[in-house]
């Protein structure tokens, strides 16, 4: 499986996408550039953009059931209306079913609070339709397995440093390029001002000190917002300190050619410029549907896979209770035999309990296994995030944790992989019922918020509608309207019955959008 | 890419929209700059992180220290043309002023009719302008009024000693909770810097009170009634036939599935069963009595603003403000209970997002807003507050693909030709 040497002189496939913009890799270089009357002859050939997988055909359901729409007529091909029938009448006999044959397992596990699955199948299906779950090893999707493979395949084929083509790879890559960057700009910067004061203590002279700033390039200037925006235009200051408007020489530069060669990491085919701040796309993707995995192309590497789907217990609890696909069964103890007894399915209704038990810490483990729902303190946090949680599934957003962004929730309109996501939810609870205003119930929201002052500081909501700006989104405050609990209630309400639809019909939620209202803007 | 989140720590700084020069301490020596003709405004500086002991950096502090000092011991005086002098009067703790000229008092201080004067319907009735506490205060700080104590007998023709800053403090912010009109220190923060951007600010009706009763336009309009019979029956056989069974309450409830196994054409359909967590509608027609408002005292709308450039600002027919401000201490109080801030809302009027907009900006917009002024010790921070409506954009319902939108089109040619 070695590569001939010669074949590195090709634009390969191996070409990751995301140094292909930059011009002056030798691989692109030693294409010859197509003399076009039209392009300018200096201009280097643009280089082949490697296509990313299809998402929008990997991720068309989104929900993990499937659909089965009748064809379109078309009047001008009288054929289309025997399509039609004939689909119909299938439909009408053998109708086909929403559900997989066989339901998706998972496994709930106490110690990390969450439902893992661990089924390869499963895990591509959930992830894929409707975006449910991390992968333990990975940033988001699970992807562990394949970066495992190309780093295994490309140690094999002798190249060095593995090219693996998910996205941990690429933002490894700019984080390295980025901490080159930053120790450089220092560098630079203490070599200016070892210079100033140099020149005020009258060791060199004015003259000196600006050959040896002259000397630097400004390559790294590219990071100019934050290096030398406000630079440019003042003119360079090296006299003993007079007060001039300007406040530095400019811009932050590479360091002079006298050490550049101490530097065996600025190799010339590895620039420091930035690349494009947007997200990069994984590499060798010529498959439409599904990328090619390189643990399946290579059967022999025989690598464990060692990673598996999280679900939080809001989406295993959607998924289980509310589409059905997926069945929930505790970790199959070791010490029992499991020949005799089969796992348990937990059903939705034990499920509540059990998750609202595990939503606080230490768990509030009750003696009965199955309480009661009407047992259940209404605001606890389980009950709260998943009131929200399947408010916003079911008007069509894609809903993933946000805590990345100090948020409970962020929204996306299709996926994460679409579009970055417009909205960080926090949930809050609210008691407008008379109920918790009387005596008991203040008794019960006091305990259910572990003994803290109630309600939150306005410092608290700044810093997070700063984070919210500076990532460029909106805040949604979601306040959600607790309801008595069902033993305060006299037994005649008749609203909803005692299912776990009628719990949670019992909710409302209402969301206010909060955004920073600068007075100096709205001015006109 | 999956999450490309993790890419959007963006590293060109704040958005041009969130810069606020406001905040932040600017230095003075930009001042000398802009008094020549041909000055530019100065860009954002570079900040040093910090002390690198070399001359130029302490001689470039030093020089905006002085630069600051300089502008503010700038000795400030009345100009001879347009001197103002206001009278003190402590039973209203206003002040009044005859025929004040300045382009200011355009836009502040009321005339009041015969019943309302406290000096009565005398003759200088019509030229007396009456100024409200954080009027007067923002005038005298300005530099551009005089306030006089009232003038005692035994003092012959004077007009009545000075007032000074510190005691026009003292008496139009300190002395207030007696006279039950309440302008603190923070509900002046927000007035001054206001004014000072050049809005035009007027007291709310709920300065004081809970406010007026509700008026219609706090109520968003009653829904139209469409006359179609035959469409809806037509839509509805079409229904029984094609699409399914209807959606059972019944049946949910005794099971443990919300979504049965079966036969779905589209996701729409999976969607619309899904739908079981109630919202709060902000087009929901409420009843038309009008009810009391029932604010919070910690929040309620304070302050009616106009922008600066605005045409149809008069001082008799003010119109509809452009933003209501609703002044929250931020140390006494929290984050609004639900409670709150929904009396809040209520009190305000009903203002929907244009129709044929885009999806994030009408969730954005929302249908009505205030603006809470937190005041921190003086440090004041704008919050602009919807009330959204997401459960009015519905996702699946929207002709995007990847949910069926065209698959719906084909159904109707299919029941035109039959």
């Amino acid at each position: 499986m070695s590569q001939p040497p010669a074949a590195n002189d090709h634009p390969p496939a191996a070409l990751p996408s995301d140094q292909s913009p930059n011009p002056q890799q030798p691989e692109a270089a030693s294409n010859p550039p197509e003399p076009t009357p039209t392009s300018p002859p200096n201009r280097p050939p643009r280089p082949k953009k490697k296509k990313g997988p299809n998402y929008a055909l990997l991720h068309s359901s989104p929900l993990p059931l499937s659909t089965h729409p009748l064809p379109p007529f078309h009047p001008s091909h009288p054929l289309s209306l025997l399509h039609l029938c004939y689909t119909y009448l299938s439909h009408l006999l053998s109708p086909p079913s929403s559900h997989p044959t066989t339901l998706y397992t998972g496994y709930f596990s106490p110690q990390t609070r969450s439902v893992h699955i661990t089924d390869p199948r499963t895990m591509r299906a959930l992830w894929e339709m409707g975006f449910f779950g991390k992968g333990t090893l990975s940033r988001s999707e699970p992807s562990w397995l394949e970066r495992e493979s190309a780093k295994v395949l490309a140690e094999r084929a002798g190249e060095g440093v593995g090219r693996g083509g998910a996205a941990e790879e690429a933002t490894r890559r700019r984080r390295e390029e980025r901490r080159l960057f930053k120790l450089e700009r220092a560098r630079v910067e203490r070599g200016r001002i070892e210079r100033q004061r140099a020149v005020e203590e009258g060791r060199i002279t004015v003259e000196e000190a600006a050959r040896l700033g002259a000397g630097d390039e400004g390559k790294v200037g590219g990071d100019g917002e934050v290096g030398g925006g406000g630079r440019e235009e003042e003119q360079p200051l090296l006299g003993t300190g007079a007060p001039a408007a300007s406040l530095t020489d400019g811009g932050g530069q590479l360091l002079d050619p006298a050490s550049a060669q101490a530097e065996p990491s600025l190799a010339p085919g590895n620039t420091i410029a930035p690349t494009s701040t947007g997200p990069t796309e994984p590499s060798v993707n010529e498959n439409p549907t599904h990328p090619p995995n390189p643990a399946e192309q290579h059967p022999e590497l025989n690598i464990p896979n060692q990673e598996h789907l999280q679900l939080t217990l809001e989406e295993a609890f959607f998924l289980s209770f509310a589409l059905g696909v997926l069945e929930i069964r505790p970790y199959p103890s070791t010490t029992t035999s499991t020949t005799a007894t089969p796992d348990p399915n937990l059903t939705p209704t034990t499920l509540l309990g059990l998750f609202t038990a595990h939503s606080t810490f230490p768990p509030t483990l009750t003696p009965t296994p199955t309480p009661p729902i009407a047992t259940l303190p209404p605001d606890s946090p389980f009950l709260l995030a998943y009131t929200t949680y399947h408010h916003f599934r079911s008007l069509g957003w894609v809903i993933r944790p946000g805590v990345k962004f100090a948020v409970d929730y962020l929204l996306y309109n299709r996926g994460p992989v679409f579009s970055h996501a417009e909205f960080g939810v926090l949930v809050l609870p609210a008691y407008t019922h008379p109920y918790w205003s009387s005596a008991a119930g203040l008794e019960h929201r006091r305990k259910g918020n572990g003994g803290r002052r109630e309600g939150k500081d306005w410092w608290w909501l700044h810093c997070v509608n700063r984070v919210q700006s500076q990532v460029r989104k909106t805040l949604v405050l979601a306040f959600v309207d607790v309801p008595p609990p069902y033993c305060e209630v006299a037994a005649g309400e008749g609203e909803g019955g005692q299912g776990i639809a009628g719990l949670l019909r019992r909710y409302e939620i209402r969301e206010f959008v909060v955004k920073r209202w600068l007075a100096n803007r709205s001015r006109d | 890419m999956a999450d490309a989140d993790e890419d959007v720590i963006p590293r060109s700084g704040p958005l041009p929209e969130d810069i606020d020069l406001s905040e932040e301490t600017q230095d003075f020596r930009f001042l000398a700059a802009i008094s020549n003709e041909d000055a530019k405004i100065p860009k954002r500086g570079e900040k040093d992180f910090e002390p690198h002991a070399t001359a130029l950096q302490s001689n470039t502090l030093a020089a905006s220290r002085q630069a600051m000092h300089n502008a503010l011991s700038f000795q400030r005086v009345h100009q001879p043309k347009g001197y103002t002098t206001a009278t003190y009067h402590p039973e209203s703790n206003m002040a009044y002023a005859y025929n004040p000229k300045g382009p200011l008092f355009a836009r502040m201080g009321q005339v009041l009719p015969g019943k309302e004067d406290p000096l009565g319907d005398d003759e200088l009735r019509g030229n007396r302008l009456w100024l409200l506490p954080e009027e007067v205060l923002y005038l005298v700080e300005r530099g551009t009024l005089d306030v006089r104590w009232p003038a005692d007998d035994d003092d012959g023709e004077d007009k009545g000693l000075p007032m000074s800053l510190q005691g026009a403090y003292a008496m139009f912010i300190g002395d207030e909770e007696s006279h039950g009109q309440a302008l603190t220190f923070e509900r002046y923060s927000v007035y001054s810097g206001l004014k000072r951007m050049g809005y035009t600010v007027q007291r709310a009706p709920s300065w004081n009170s809970p406010g007026p009763p509700l008026r219609p336009e706090c109520y968003p309009p009653p829904p139209q009634r469409t006359w179609q019979p035959g469409f809806f029956s037509i839509n509805h056989w079409w229904k029984t036939w094609f699409a399914g069974s209807s959606d059972d309450h019944d049946k949910d409830q005794a099971s443990d599935q919300l979504i049965q196994p079966g036969l779905y054409r589209n996701y729409a359909d999976i969607y619309r069963r899904l739908a079981l967590i109630d919202w709060y509608d902000p087009t929901r027609h409420l009843p038309s009595e009008a009810e009391a408002p029932s604010t919070d005292a910690g929040f309620r709308v304070m302050y009616h603003i106009w922008k600066p450039g605005s045409q149809t600002f008069k001082k008799s027919a003010p119109g509809p403000p452009d933003f209501r401000i609703a002044v929250v201490d931020g140390r006494a109080t929290a984050v609004p209970t639900l409670e709150q801030l929904g009396a809040l809302m209520d009190a305000v009027p009903y203002a929907p997002p244009k129709e044929d907009g885009q999806l994030y900006q009408k969730v954005r917009h929302g249908y009505k807003n205030v603006i809470l002024a937190i005041v921190d010790q003086g440090v004041v921070s704008y919050l602009r507050i919807a009330d959204a409506g997401f459960g009015h954009e519905k996702l699946y319902d929207r002709k995007v693909k990847g949910f069926g939108g065209k698959r719906g089109g084909g159904r109707g040619g299919r029941g035109r030709g039959r």
